[in-house]
């Protein structure tokens, strides 16, 4: 379910609007030093039995609820002292003790239960079955199309574990092809081996740039997974560079997996120093796995004191092909009979041909078994008209509608706006030279003039709706405009419109 | 809501219109309200009071809760918030509001109230073109705070700006705006009129100890004088000024002066021509008077000159400066208003001979309208002030400390204001420039015997 959140900035879509679900695949376990010992085989022999429940959110151990929290700071949930079975039964705290509770990391935060259980699987229909199949936090165990990265990672990182000494990797890639997902896949692969005793055992940390409010935040963070409490970051860091400088013996190899590294770098650039210097250190053991999405990162961003400590031991993530999401889509549906087999081609061809993004190709997919499912036709597979009306209406712009549903003063509006600026030449244009436009516009269509004063409001509204670029219209014959449509645009819209009416 | 209505009607004549529509709007508490009203116009046209008196009344006569703020006073958003919450909670002790969301929190908290006693809420604010400078979401959120918090509420917002000048970039919800324009003649004159009763109450005081003229008086107070006093108050004023309020001070002050010749028996109270004579006079010298609310008797005013004249002349000669800053005053008032390319003309002795041009001659022929002294004054460095106050001084003082110390006197007394280059005075890339008009550097110069016209480009 990582995957799903990894970079809400830059890709906002469907897949971070829906809820987040717990699945099976969700056994990405980060190690926490205590009570690593007995606790997590029990629990993960636990995992591989199960089928998958919501309900293990409220499990007591701390190392699968602190997972569910995705916030720094999880002492905003009021129920949690509640919810956690043991502390139900004596006196309430007060609300300082709680808090004390939450810093020592001794309540786990859960969330709340549904009060009706979840619907069984054999009562879905089939397309139903692929809509989950197909959502994007349904990490697969093993990532189509990307063998040869998780062979470099993997290769990588049980070298290094291995030769127990430290290091650093560098992967880089547009949003959506799978770095994440291939790093934790790695790092999954390494803990299975590592518990059938066939390398020694390591400990795994996981930060993400984006949830961190701060980047200092990053050792408070990281101090969390190690031992589970909360301290301020200067006390976290003092403590962290005595760990990884003083050595130890039976200091087992640390895998720190630093996602968005890029939000981690400030001007003064003493984070990623600190996290790329650790690694230099013998006594340390660390290995660290920095993602990000540009490739020239290290170069342009970084300092040459960092980047010399980033290393040379780089992996760029291309962007999928039309085949390789198909091969996805295709990988996912599994046997199923859902969608046509053209129906997945073009989605495929068309993501491709635009981003290479997977989660969007899967996105795409999900929304077209809705319309599927919601056509009254009540069809039992997806065809490639529901796949092109989905493709509608996830990638084709608004902005056309938008013109032509607006009033018919606002038209003109626009039209005098272009008009302005094809008068002009240039793109930025003031309201008076617009309003004398609108004048012309409106006597040669035979419209009544608006008023400057309703013409500023025509004009706030379309600023509002983000057709124009326009200021506050507190200085008003002189705030400057600037269309935010293509002129062209406008004339489609408006003379299309013309024809059918 | 016609209580209210025939309550406020007698208070505000002239205003039946916005009152009723008013009324219509948020007259009645069991009806809804709509959630924002923008009432806007002059100064002096009713605005605050009308709503002041309106709120007042609903509070009165119904079960409505009422705050009245002026945006002036919230120079932060939690004061306003604040503010509203204890004029709205009336007596609930001091409520905390930190944000926006604590606010509107608190508002449904009441809705939520079961014995929630009043059915409705009425903000008024005053002075709303402030709302647009405080935190973006003041606005939005105070015009859509009926739907936000789930009461019926209506916020009033009073400004003396159209509504035009409140859009932000990101859109607005809808407002009814209502606009009070100003009285025109025959309503000034009625109003204005209204008080007769209250003054002849307040002149009858006055003249209880001289009983001739209080009999005198009695019998001329009539309302026709008094209307006919304000058509002839209002012949002069009018054009000028059309404040109520402006118009009243001045309107009662002249009271009396109008009707002294008819106590002393000098003029029937019936001869209007004879009357408008002796008025004449004093009304247009209060005429130059208004706005500047001096509390003086106009006898004194009334002097054989411009009063405007006169008061520079009074300021000029009031201003105790020292004799050095006087003339460096002046040598500031020469540099702003003389172009830099004359200096040498005018104030070097030598400066060998001039040659006219026939392009000078024309390009001065153009500009002969634009005087320098009329389109304001033009910077100068402190280097030429010296040079200039050098040449003006005739006598030849040390460049001391004291002097230059003067300087920045001059500075702080605003009567130089620097341009630029505050930070670094010191280097010569500072700017200044006189902020005195030439009147006020004629009267100077005249204290300390020196022309200053002659050294004036403009007069040459």
């Amino acid at each position: 379910s990582r995957l799903a959140e990894g970079t809400p900035r830059r890709s906002i879509q469907l897949s971070n609007i829906v809820e987040k679900r717990v699945f099976k695949e969700d056994e990405i376990i980060s190690t926490p030093k205590r009570g690593r010992t007995k606790k997590v085989p029990e629990d993960e022999d636990e995992d591989e039995d199960e089928d998958y429940t919501p309900k293990k959110s409220i499990q007591k151990t701390p190392t699968r609820s602190r997972r569910m929290s995705t916030t720094t700071k999880p002492s905003t949930t009021p129920s949690k002292a509640i919810s956690t079975p043991s502390k139900g039964a004596v006196a309430p705290m007060t609300p300082s003790q709680k808090m004390k509770k939450i810093r020592a990391g001794e309540l786990s935060p859960s969330m709340q239960q549904r009060t009706d259980r979840p619907m069984e699987d054999s009562s879905k229909s089939q397309l139903q079955l692929a809509r989950e199949q197909l959502h994007v936090s349904v990490v697969p165990t093993s990532l189509p199309c990307r063998e040869k990265e998780f062979e470099n990672i993997y290769a990588f990182l049980e070298g290094k574990i291995q030769d127990q000494c430290g290091g650093c990797m560098y992967v880089s890639g547009v949003p959506g092809t799978g770095k994440t997902a291939t790093v934790t896949g790695v790092i999954r692969t390494l803990q299975r081996l590592a518990k059938k005793h066939e390398l020694p055992a390591f400990e795994f940390l996981e930060i993400n740039g984006m949830r961190l409010t701060e980047p200092r935040q990053a050792y408070v963070q990281i101090y969390k997974q190690l031992t589970g409490k909360t301290v301020s970051w200067e006390h976290a860091h003092s403590l962290l560079e005595k760990r990884f400088t003083t050595p130890a013996p039976r200091r087992v190899t640390t895998v720190l997996l630093v996602d968005e590294l890029d939000i981690l770098c400030n001007r003064r650039q003493d984070v990623v120093y600190n996290l790329l210097d650790w690694p230099t250190k013998s006594a340390a053991k660390l290995v660290v796995v920095t993602i990000a999405n540009t490739m020239d990162l290290p170069e342009r961003l970084l300092m040459g004191k960092v980047t010399s400590r980033l290393g040379l031991t780089r992996l760029t993530f291309q962007p999928y092909t039309h085949k390789q999401l198909q091969e996805i889509v295709t990988a996912r549906l599994g046997g199923s009979q859902a969608f046509k087999g053209e129906a997945v081609q073009l989605v495929a061809r068309k993501v491709a041909a635009v981003s290479g993004d997977a989660r969007r190709a899967l996105d795409i997919c999900r929304r077209s078994t809705e319309i599927a499912d919601a056509d009254s036709a009540n069809v039992k597979c997806v065809t490639m008209l529901h796949v092109q009306q989905a493709l509608a209406e996830m990638i084709a712009s608004a902005k056309v509608q938008a013109i032509k549903n607006c009033s018919r003063l606002e038209q003109i509006f626009l039209q005098a706006v272009a008009a302005e600026v094809t008068r002009t030449g240039v793109e930025e244009t003031t309201f008076m030279g617009v309003y004398t436009q609108v004048e012309t516009i409106a006597a040669f269509m035979g419209a009544a003039v608006p008023a400057p004063g309703r013409a500023l409001r025509l004009c706030a509204k379309l600023g509002a709706e983000r057709l124009i670029i326009s200021e506050h219209s507190r200085n008003d014959l002189f705030q400057k405009i600037l269309l935010n449509v293509s002129a062209d645009d406008i004339h489609y819209a408006l003379r299309v419109g013309e024809v059918s009416s | 809501m016609t209580e209210i209505c025939a309550a406020m009607e007698a208070l505000f004549p002239c205003r039946e219109a916005t009152i009723e529509t008013l009324g219509d709007l948020i007259g009645d508490c069991e009806d809804v309200y709509p959630s924002a009203i923008y009432l806007f116009g002059h100064s002096g046209t009713g605005k605050t009071s009308i709503t002041r008196e309106f709120l007042r009344e609903c509070g009165r006569r119904q079960k409505v809760r009422t705050a009245h703020l002026n945006a002036i006073e919230c120079y932060t958003t939690k004061i306003m918030l604040e503010n509203l919450l204890d004029s709205l909670a009336s007596g609930q002790g001091p409520i905390k509001a930190d944000n926006m969301l604590d606010f509107v929190e608190q508002l449904r908290r009441w809705h939520d109230d079961p014995e929630g006693l009043s059915e409705g809420f009425l903000i008024a604010v005053d002075n709303a073109e402030r709302l647009r400078d405080m935190d973006a979401n003041v606005l939005p959120v105070l015009l859509r705070l009926q739907q936000l918090t789930k009461l019926n509420l209506c916020v009033i917002l009073m400004s003396q700006l159209p509504f035009e000048k409140f859009y932000n970039k990101t859109g607005l919800s809808d407002v009814i705006i209502l606009h009070l324009a100003q009285y025109n003649k025959g309503e000034t004159q009625r109003i204005l009129a209204s008080d007769f009763s209250q003054m002849r109450g307040n002149l009858i005081k006055k003249y209880a100890k001289e009983h001739d003229r209080l009999e005198i008086f009695k019998e001329v107070m009539t309302e026709d004088f008094y209307n006919n006093y304000m058509n002839i108050f209002l012949s002069v004023f009018y054009k000028a000024c059309r404040d109520l309020p402006e118009l009243q001070l001045t309107a009662r002050k002249c009271f009396s002066i109008y009707l002294e010749p008819v106590l002393d028996g000098s003029v029937e109270a019936t001869d209007i021509s004879r009357l408008w004579r002796h008025i004449a006079g004093p009304l247009r010298s209060a005429l130059t008077q208004i706005y500047m609310r001096i509390e003086k008797p106009l006898d004194e005013a009334e002097g054989s000159t411009n009063l405007e004249d006169q008061s520079v002349r009074k300021m000029a000669q009031s201003l105790e400066l020292p004799y050095y800053a006087k003339y460096l005053l002046i040598a500031a008032f020469l540099a702003s208003h003389n172009a830099a390319n004359q200096d040498k003309r005018l104030f070097v002795k030598h400066h060998g001979k001039q040659r006219k041009r026939m392009q000078t001659v024309n390009a001065r022929a153009k500009t002969t309208e634009k005087m320098s002294t009329f389109v304001g004054p033009k910077s100068f460095s402190i280097d030429r002030l010296l040079a200039i106050f050098y040449a003006i001084l005739e006598e030849k003082v040390g460049l001391t400390c004291n002097l230059l110390s003067q300087i920045s006197t001059l500075v702080h007394l605003k009567l130089l204001s620097f341009v630029s280059g505050e930070q670094n005075i010191m280097d010569g890339s500072a700017r200044l420039e006189c902020t005195v008009g030439l009147e006020f550097v004629l009267q100077i110069g005249k204290v300390v015997g020196f022309n200053v016209r002659q050294y004036l480009c403009d007069f040459m």
